[in-house]
């Protein structure tokens, strides 16, 4: 592998870290708050893409607002199916989870109605490449870093900072002492959907102008979610920022070195050495 | 202030309180006592919203608690310090205390009642960038106690404060829960310790197996024969 192939690997794969990192965000997240594992997480991801394609390729709205309006559309879903399913489910884990699997088999067979038996494309929003180190990477792939970089630090400054965010790190950290403190927990959890499902979607509007859409997408990206989370440590917000860097790096240096195939087997062997020697992922504790 | 009327709580197919009532007046410090398993936990549980009650009644002020969700009673004006303290244990001492004032909504709110905690509890200022997990075991029930006061409560439930404690620890709680009585806030104590109960205590209640089985005066239950065996050990 030549230095120059490895510079710019490591680019595509920061810009695919990027997009696991989003995604794994917000299952971290509602994983933390609400033990939950939100199956729906891809399903959400390739409606993000369907509204780039429908409102900024088929309407002819800029792109930066085509991404926002996925966001908001597909936060305030989060934030409904909080209410008609998450808080209305009663009877533990099991019954929840098999609602959000049932949510998620209808999305995706739905889609194929809704959108069409046949892939669709979004033609390039950034075209042209650009020059990292030396090497040509296109802008496509480079401009998916920085907006990934921004929502994380965003995320990062609402939990951290504002009476929302304490309230949420709150209920991580005891649900019933949240309550007695006066938060509305259905209401922070249902804020927390929100957010998860907005940067599923943020996810989703990202790639679609670089993948094909159609509406089993969103499985493979959450596949590596549910990977990156378990490396990082289930509910730990700095465990899926490093994972899904490790992830997306591992999976596209190595795939550019050796194939797909190794990359994908190398990745689970990564993985499970990790939990070897750290059963909880990097950043995890025992609950 | 506070009206009890025959309260049960089920869990499952055990009945953990079965038809206690009892009343809180204004100002004063009831105690409930009882060995394990007596209900003691669950019955303050009710009152706030964490548990369901399958009947019963429980008037605060004009106000009826049954159906509310916790966070509205804390908004009502009543505190509950939970059993194993559940502080908030990756939060520093100060984010605990900023919990506490949670549905406070003026910042000036927060900074006065902040500074009058930090004059009874001076150990949590100093304390204050610390995480709360970190603390030892009498400075979390303090901080516990202190967090509740941040919602500026008019009723304050505590369970079990002297679980753990060394006795000098345990002396200086109830010292604590005196000065918070001195500042008008009514206080039920649920407490194995029955002689710090009842030493702290206008009233009393006895609870055994989910039933309410003597009540009185705190100085009379301190003297009568049955109590004496049965939860003070003399
Ligand atoms: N979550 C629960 N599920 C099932 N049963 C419970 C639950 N919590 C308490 N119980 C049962 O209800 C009864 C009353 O328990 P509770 O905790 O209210 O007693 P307590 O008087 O507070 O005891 P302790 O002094 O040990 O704290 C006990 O028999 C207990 O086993
Ligand atoms: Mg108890």
């Amino acid at each position: 592998m030549t230095a120059s192939l490895l510079v710019q690997s490591a680019v595509i794969g920061l810009s695919i870290g990027s997009i696991y990192i989003l995604m794994a965000l917000g299952l971290t997240l509602m994983f933390g708050m609400m033990h939950i594992i939100n199956f729906a997480h891809g399903a959400v991801y390739m409606l993000g893409a369907y509204v780039i394609y429908y409102v900024f390729f088929q309407s002819g709205a800029p792109y930066f607002v085509s991404f926002v309006v996925a966001m908001v559309l597909l936060g305030v879903f989060g934030y409904l199916v909080e209410r008609s399913i998450y808080r209305p489910v009663k009877g533990g884990i099991e019954p929840t989870l098999v609602a959000l699997l049932a949510l998620t088999t209808f999305l995706q067979a739905a889609g194929y109605p809704v959108f069409g038996q046949l892939d669709k494309h979004v033609p390039p929003v950034f075209e042209g490449t650009k020059n990292v180190l030396g090497v040509m990477v296109s802008v496509e792939r480079l401009v998916i870093i920085p907006i990934a970089a921004a929502l994380v630090v965003g995320l990062y400054l609402f939990i951290n900072k504002t009476k929302m965010g304490a309230a949420m790190r709150a209920i991580e950290q005891d649900k019933e002492a949240a309550a007695l403190q006066g938060v509305n927990v259905h209401v922070v959890n249902g804020l927390a959907f929100a957010i998860g499902f907005a940067l599923a979607a943020a996810s989703g509007a990202l790639m679609a102008p670089i993948f094909k859409l159609d509406p089993m997408m969103g499985e493979q990206p959450l596949l590596k979610a549910f990977i990156i989370i378990i490396l990082g440590g289930l509910g730990s917000i700095p465990g899926a920022i490093v994972g899904g860097l490790m992830l997306g790096l591992i999976d596209s240096i190595v795939a550019t070195a050796l194939g797909a195939e190794p990359a994908f087997l190398l990745s689970f062997v990564f993985i499970i050495l990790v939990l070897l020697f750290k059963p909880t992922g990097l950043f995890g504790y025992a609950q | 202030m506070l009206d009890v009327k025959d309260l049960r709580v089920r869990y499952g197919a055990v009945e953990a309180v079965k038809g206690v009532s009892f009343s809180v007046s204004a100002g004063s410090i009831v105690s409930l006592i009882g060995a394990n398993g007596a209900g003691k936990t669950t019955s303050l549980r009710a009152l706030t919203g964490l548990v369901r009650p399958s009947s019963g009644e429980v008037r605060f002020e004009t106000a009826s608690l049954l159906g509310r969700a916790p966070h509205e009673i804390v908004g009502l004006g009543i505190a509950h310090v939970p059993e194993g303290r559940r502080l908030f244990p990756k939060m520093t001492v100060l984010e605990n205390l900023k919990m506490g004032a949670y549905r406070a909504r003026r910042q000036k709110d927060i900074a006065s009642t902040l500074g009058m905690i930090y004059e009874h509890f001076p150990i949590l200022k100093e304390r204050g960038r610390q995480v709360a997990g970190s603390l030892s075991g009498g400075e979390q029930q303090m901080l516990a106690i202190a967090r509740a006061l941040m919602s500026r409560p008019k009723l304050l439930l505590l369970d079990e404060p002297s679980m753990g404690l060394s006795p000098i620890m345990t002396a200086e709680i109830g010292k604590i829960i005196r000065q918070i009585n001195d500042r008008d806030v009514s206080i039920i104590l649920v407490e194995q310790n029955a002689m710090l109960a009842l030493t702290l205590a206008q009233y009393g209640y006895v609870l055994e197996t989910g039933s309410l089985v003597m009540q009185g005066n705190a100085q009379e239950l301190l003297r009568d024969e049955g109590v004496k065996k049965a939860y003070l050990g003399i």
